[in-house]
């Protein structure tokens, strides 16, 4: 198996000096290449602490993160940023988008911070904007694009690059259900076509059904982990609950 | 990338960019203003002192100007003469007899500077003809004619054809007087000039002085100033016993002014761009803390301090040179109008302007050597403006920012 994310009993602690709140809680976790993984869990249970944590946005108190073998707990700042260009692509649940750019700028802005040059970008581009189905808005700038049409664009984005994996912050919470369906066909879709993880936070019930792998968590715990017996991508479960 | 996105977010809030821009092209104005306003009123200061008062250069006996002895007269003057009328770049000359003393009327006296001129050259020399307000000069019939300035005559209450006697000490230190009659009264942009010069024909004060053929001064007007300094040295090696001098050392306070005017210049302009770079700043936080969010989704895609620091700072930089080809173009335009049509300030004290030798009405001029040097004042501030915004920019924490 190919292991991407490799999270060791970490741990993330807010208001340390006063009364400690755990909002990750020595969770261990594994996942690998091409998993399609709903992190689910009521408000407050450390949904996106755990994605922070894992996308280098945030560092745990306790434990380590290894992402395909590098640990990135003991990065500076500096080297985070580099490591999340190159390795991680983000989709949040709102704003996603660099308003004053067009979807293809956007969609290009991460390649364009790895220098990648403008023929690959433009066949990266027209690739993916086939499969998100807005290749007829490619100069439309996000004010001009629905929620979901700004959704897919932002997926479009995380891709673009070719992260080892995409971390999505409930991606569908602004999306009505014809668009949010929409979204998660595509996701699904270039999780098939180009074997890419996709790790979500989700309430959302939708998402949850189309997972292979649902990761619940409680108070910062994982309460269960359960992988669909249908799912056609083979996963390991190594996480646990203490 | 990041060029696009600066310019681009300049005009997300197109009010409060156009307030800025709008800032920016007013106090590029007042500045180039100041600029060319003095560089106007210093032209026409340094005009008034070549063409109207001294010369160019002036040549006189090397004891002469110490305590203005009559008995200093120009020796061999006519030699001087010869040789100068060889140099082309001499365009008139002018010989002037001068002496130190007293006008007395019937209602009191002044210490004067006499000059004895001929009114040919003098004319051409410092356009003397062109200054009478009153009168119209020496009367070839008459005798014994003075011309005085506005300032003396009001002062000792003389009109046209008033009698004033001058008093004097000749050659031969011999005390002398003359009677003369006004003939013509005199106003320049110099009114200290005015009040202490009377101007009679060499000759008859030449008479009086014991100095029939002679002169004390040769006044010098060249082609052009900037050929003063290099004149200057070649009649000093030719004539290395007479004093010669140029109008910066006849006029130090002039030339005083023409070097330091442009530090004052340049210190009124950075007091104007420094007190809009707050406006900047003000603008330029208030778009960071609006785009807190959008930073920090950019900060966890990916983009590196460094580029962060450039976004904010071309951004700032586009918002304060983007009105800068608009004020240098309103500046150019007002400027070259009030260049052709002069700008009267005689409503803010003719008297005034006039006591330290300035003309009421300035031509001012675009001070075009002098842009590049406002250009950089103006990215300089910009650069200043940019740093609290970046860095107030490069301190959010993606996680913190993508919260808000």
């Amino acid at each position: 198996m190919n292991t991407v994310i490799d999270a060791h009993n970490i741990s993330k602690i807010y208001n340390k000096e006063n009364i400690p709140v755990y909002a990750v809680n020595n969770v261990h976790l594994h996942l690998q290449k091409g998993e399609f993984t709903a992190l689910v869990g009521p408000s407050g249970s450390g949904k996106t602490t755990l994605l922070n944590l894992i996308g280098g946005l945030d560092k745990p108190d306790d434990g380590k993160i290894e992402i395909n073998g590098v640990e990135i707990t003991s990065m500076t700042s500096n080297q985070l940023i580099d490591f999340r260009l190159k390795n991680i692509g983000f989709v949040f649940q709102s704003f996603n988008l660099i308003p004053v750019l067009t979807a293809k700028e956007n969609a290009e802005f991460i390649m364009q911070l790895q220098g990648i040059n403008k023929k690959e970008r433009e066949k990266r581009i027209s690739t993916l904007f086939k499969q998100i189905g807005l290749e007829d808005r490619l100069n439309s700038r996000p004010s001009q694009l629905s929620g979901g049409q700004q959704q897919r664009v932002a997926v479009a984005r995380a891709l673009a690059s070719k992260p080892q994996f995409v971390l999505a912050d409930e991606p569908t919470a602004n999306l009505d259900s014809k668009s949010a369906a929409n979204l998660l066909d595509i996701m699904a879709l270039l999780n098939k076509e180009e074997n890419m993880t996709f790790i979500f936070s989700t309430h959302d019930q939708r998402v949850i059904e189309r997972a292979r792998r649902v990761i619940t968590l409680v108070d910062g715990r994982i309460f269960s982990d359960t992988a669909k017996v249908e799912t056609d991508i083979p996963h390991e479960i190594t996480s646990n609950t203490t | 990338m990041i060029i696009i996105m600066a310019w681009r977010n300049i005009w997300r809030n197109k009010m409060r960019s156009l307030v800025i821009m709008m800032s920016v092209i007013i106090g590029l104005f007042a500045g180039i203003m100041v600029l060319a306003l003095y560089k106007g009123m210093l032209q026409g200061r340094v005009k008034t002192v070549i063409y109207a008062e001294v010369g160019h250069i002036q040549i006189h006996d090397s004891n002469f100007k110490k305590d203005y002895e009559p008995s200093y007269i120009l020796k061999n003057g006519d030699d001087i003469l010869t040789q100068l009328k060889k140099i082309p770049q001499i365009k008139s000359i002018a010989l002037r007899s001068i002496t130190q003393g007293m006008l007395s009327t019937t209602t009191g006296s002044a210490g004067i500077q006499i000059n004895g001129i001929v009114s040919e050259s003098e004319n051409e020399v410092s356009q003397l003809s062109k200054k009478i307000i009153e009168g119209k000069g020496f009367d070839p019939r008459k005798k014994n004619e003075a011309l005085i300035g506005k300032k003396l005559a009001d002062k000792m209450k003389l009109k046209l054809n008033s009698k004033l006697v001058l008093t004097f000490i000749d050659s031969s230190a011999n005390l002398v007087s003359g009677a003369f009659r006004v003939a013509a009264i005199f106003q320049s942009d110099n009114a200290p000039l005015d009040e202490r010069n009377i101007y009679v024909r060499q000759n008859e004060l030449n008479d009086l002085l014991s100095i029939a053929g002679n002169y004390h001064e040769i006044a010098v007007i060249l082609d052009k100033n900037q050929n003063t300094e290099i004149i200057k040295q070649q009649l000093q090696k030719q004539f290395p016993d007479k004093s010669i001098e140029s109008w910066r050392e006849i006029s130090p306070e002039t030339d005083l002014m023409v070097n330091t005017v442009d530090v004052y210049s340049y210190i009124i302009i950075i007091i104007i761009l420094f007190a809009l770079a707050f406006g900047i700043i003000n603008t330029m936080l208030m778009a960071i803390l609006e785009r807190t969010r959008e930073i920090g989704m950019m900060t966890a895609l990916g983009l590196n301090k460094l580029k962060m620091f450039l976004l904010v700072l071309v951004e700032t930089i586009f918002l304060t040179i983007a009105g800068t080809p608009l004020g240098l173009m309103i500046s150019w335009l007002i400027i070259n109008y009030y260049n052709k049509h002069g700008l009267d300030l005689s409503g803010m004290g003719k008297d005034l302007m006039s006591s330290f030798g300035f003309s009421t009405i300035i031509y001012p001029e675009f001070p075009i050597e002098k842009i590049i040097s406002v250009m950089l004042i103006v990215i300089i501030t910009a650069l200043l403006s940019s740093l609290f915004p970046a860095i107030k920019a490069l301190k959010l924490q993606p996680v913190e920012a993508l919260r808000k």
